[in-house]
């Protein structure tokens, strides 16, 4: 699913998965939103639109979307490891006390 | 027969407490315990000029020995009473070797010293603190035949067990002015003269070494008067104040590691403090149940989900703020480095734990030939040299990217001096996403920590305890829990929010490791053999049983009047079996007036006391024997009847004893 998206030369985030037609243009974002995404990009396929200068016109959503495209894309590359690193999170101590 | 103490103390050294040594009390020692050989053992050293007044002075054999720190443990070695010049020398060699109390000689040393050990006695402390050290004893061979040991319970130990060394047990006491009661440590030695070289003959063998001079290992001195108590069940019976708490507590002071349950002592009516004692003497299974839960703890408490939201949000002020100034950016601003961020280097736990895991299975021969079935030793060593290869590459990046990210921080922070531009704010995504998840399972922990399961159950004679696991339901619980006076009540509000009550666990003045404590309570429930709570009275039959069973861990039981505390089916059942069961393992002593006790228990040794007043002088006898022997004798020899004593202690005279019997029980029978 797409959370991250170029459309009008401006760049727009996804608040809610429930409302895939419902998009937020990117200077509205918040830290809360922010929070979300990062659990969608832990929980779920996270794709976004590839950072372009040509299709994004709006110089201030330039920077915003190249900057959060990149922490994300850092993230994605990661998400392996970094499941197999926060499923064994305190494992043994939830079978323990089951 | 000879009885020995090859361990006395007469001279203050640097390994002692301070004291100033009586010469009487030597003499009245050695007199009031008949010994027949002493041995002068000073620590690490020998002070001839005293020793040899102690000779002229004592009418005993003396020898000359001294207590030795070698590697760690103590040793005494004591020489013949000849050539004293010859011994004060080496032992002086010695003294100049161990400066202090923390200092010892090893082995060679000593060699060096003693060259002709042979010629000496040596009695390493075996079972005894600080004993010296199995890899020493083995470099000592042959010269080793006997060890000293601490109590009659290993004392019996050693003699039944084939490879431990001839046991002794001796006094290690201080010879100061004023001695009230005299140890009664010694060992007796069936041998003829009192000639080293006799004695070490006699201690080569286990059958000539005993606790008592008549009755083998089956009997010991229990006081400095002469009381004798056999090594298994002794009951002491007497009047009020004829001396019978005296008795036991002048055992109790000659002995050490002694389980003392005194009268009274056990008797719990307060249900509260029952609980407490409970849970105090349980409370390693709290503990042990929740070690992995503390360490969870500790692990979150690190964790600031506010911080991380504020991190969060000045990223997002700042990117915006940046994106807004986009058209008015200077020099320094418009500089890619300006507002690049950091390489995230690769963790490498992984990958070394599968190059670990690898290597286990190609090093393991035990499990070789399953291991071969399923994975050729091929395929795993080519696994194990791709496994290393990646894991140096993800290395090299690691350093090259911590390079980078050096310089980068460097070029930033000169670049964010010179401008005005708004500088985006650092954000670690994976940091704050990780420590989310951390406390999200966090809660799901305690939740399930909270219900209420049984984590331990303990069968105890007949009771069961059982440790619960149970929400804390008030802030004063809490409270309580703490023993302090704190307020909770604000904290208690977040209690069903596990990481905000831990959060405001932090403002309530406790240590951070104690905070586990306070997320679940254990509680523990003495059930009896009907499975209901246990009553006033249970609570201290409970208490004595748990009692004698805890004995076990000491090397002496004694008990002073049960029956003042408990009824007599229960002392006749449980506790009368679990004392002579007790009683097979270590000497155990019950003071009673009870014919329940004394007369059904089947002690091996039965001790009567008595109290005579003669024109106001107030005298005290003790008299011993086997219980169905018709006299028991006192030490210097008076009879008295067995018989006249069981009935006039334990069944209020033969009359009464004969009354209740005839006219009061048989009426009543069918």
């Amino acid at each position: 699913m797409i959370y991250l998206k170029i459309e009008d030369n401006r760049g727009f985030f996804l608040k809610d998965k429930n409302s895939p037609e419902d998009w937020t243009e990117l200077d509205k974002i918040e830290k809360d939103d922010l929070m979300k995404l990062l659990d969608y990009a832990t929980e779920e396929e996270f794709d976004m639109d590839e950072y372009n200068e040509e299709t994004l016109g709006n110089k201030a959503h330039q920077i915003i979307y190249k900057n959060l495209y990149e922490k994300f894309h850092n993230f994605l590359s990661n998400k392996n490891r970094f499941k197999d690193e926060t499923d064994n999170i305190f494992k043994e101590e939830l079978e323990k006390y089951q | 027969m000879k009885k020995i103490d090859f361990h006395i103390h007469t001279v203050k050294s640097i390994s002692d407490r301070p004291f100033e040594f009586s010469l009487e009390s030597l003499k009245e020692y050695v007199e009031k315990l008949s010994l027949d050989c002493i041995a002068i053992t000073n620590h690490n050293l020998f002070d001839r000029e005293q020793f040899e007044e102690i000779n002229r002075e004592l009418e005993i054999k003396v020898f000359p020995g001294i207590e030795i720190d070698l590697e760690g443990g103590h040793i005494l070695l004591i020489s013949e009473n000849e050539n004293l010049r010859d011994f004060e020398d080496k032992c002086n060699r010695v003294k100049g070797l161990i400066p202090s109390k923390d200092d010892s000689i090893d082995y060679d040393q000593l060699i060096e010293i003693f060259p002709a050990l042979n010629n000496y006695l040596l009695i390493p402390h075996y079972d005894k603190k600080p004993n010296i050290k199995p890899l020493t004893l083995d470099k000592l061979g042959e010269n080793i035949f006997s060890g000293e040991v601490t109590s009659l319970r290993k004392f019996k130990t050693c003699i039944k067990e084939e490879d431990k060394l001839t046991p002794v047990i001796f006094s290690d006491c201080r010879m100061v002015e004023g001695i009230e009661n005299f140890p009664t440590r010694q060992t007796y030695l069936d041998v003829e003269e009192s000639s080293l070289n006799a004695i070490k003959g006699c201690l080569y063998d286990k059958t000539k070494v005993f606790l008592s001079e008549n009755d083998g290992n089956d009997f010991f001195q229990a006081t400095d008067d002469g009381i004798m108590l056999s090594t298994a069940l002794n009951v002491i019976i007497g009047g009020r104040s004829s001396g019978k708490t005296y008795t036991l507590d002048k055992i109790c002071e000659n002995f050490e590691n002694v389980k003392y349950i005194r009268q009274f002592s056990l008797l719990q009516n307060d249900k509260e403090n029952f609980k407490k004692l409970v849970t105090t003497r349980h409370s390693l299974i709290t503990e042990n149940y929740l070690k992995d839960f503390k360490d969870v703890v500790m692990e979150v408490n690190e964790i600031d989900l506010k911080s991380n939201e504020i991190e969060l949000e000045k990223y997002l002020k700042t990117l915006k703020k940046f994106a807004l100034e986009n058209d008015n950016l200077d020099t320094f601003s418009k500089c890619s480095l300006y507002n690049e961020t950091q390489f995230e280097t690769d963790n490498l736990e992984n990958i070394k734990k599968l190059i670990s895991s690898t290597k286990t299975l190609l090093e393991n021969t035990e499990y070789k030939s399953i291991i071969d079935k399923h994975v050729t030793e091929d395929g795993l060593k080519n696994l194990i040299v791709e496994l290393i290869i990646k894991h140096n590459e993800l290395y090299t990046n690691n350093l090259k990217k911590s390079w980078v990210n050096g310089v980068i921080d460097q070029i930033k922070d000169g670049l964010r001096f010179r401008s005005t531009t708004t500088a985006i704010e650092p954000v670690d995504f994976q940091k704050i996403q990780r420590e989310k998840l951390k406390v999200r399972k966090f809660e799901t922990l305690v939740d399930n920590l909270k219900i209420e399961k049984i984590i331990d159950s303990k069968d105890i004679r007949g009771f069961k305890v059982l440790a619960k696991t149970k929400k804390y339901t008030g802030a004063s619980q809490l409270k309580a829990k703490s023993r302090r006076q704190l307020a909770f009540s604000e904290a208690y509000n977040n209690y069903d929010k596990p990481y905000k009550y831990l959060i405001s666990l932090q403002n309530v003045g406790i240590e951070e490791t104690e905070f586990y404590k306070y997320f679940v309570d254990i509680d523990y429930r003495t059930l009896n053999k009907h499975g209901f709570e246990v009553s006033g009275g249970e609570r201290s039959e409970f208490n004595l049983l748990h009692e004698i069973n805890d004995a076990i861990k000491h090397d002496l039981l004694l008990i002073d009047e049960p029956e003042s505390s408990f009824d007599n089916i229960f002392l006749k059942g449980e506790v009368n079996e679990l004392i002579k069961e007790i009683s097979k393992e270590i000497p155990v002593i019950v003071v009673t007036h009870s014919s329940t006790i004394g007369g059904s228990i089947n002690p091996n040794h039965i001790v009567y006391t008595q109290k005579l007043v003669d024109s106001g002088k107030v005298e005290y006898q003790v008299f011993f024997g086997h219980p169905t022997s018709k006299v028991l004798k006192s030490v210097d020899g008076v009879e008295i009847k067995n018989f006249d004593i069981l009935l006039n202690c334990l069944e209020a005279g033969e009359e009464a004893y004969i009354q209740r019997k005839t006219r009061s029980y048989d009426i009543l029978k069918d």
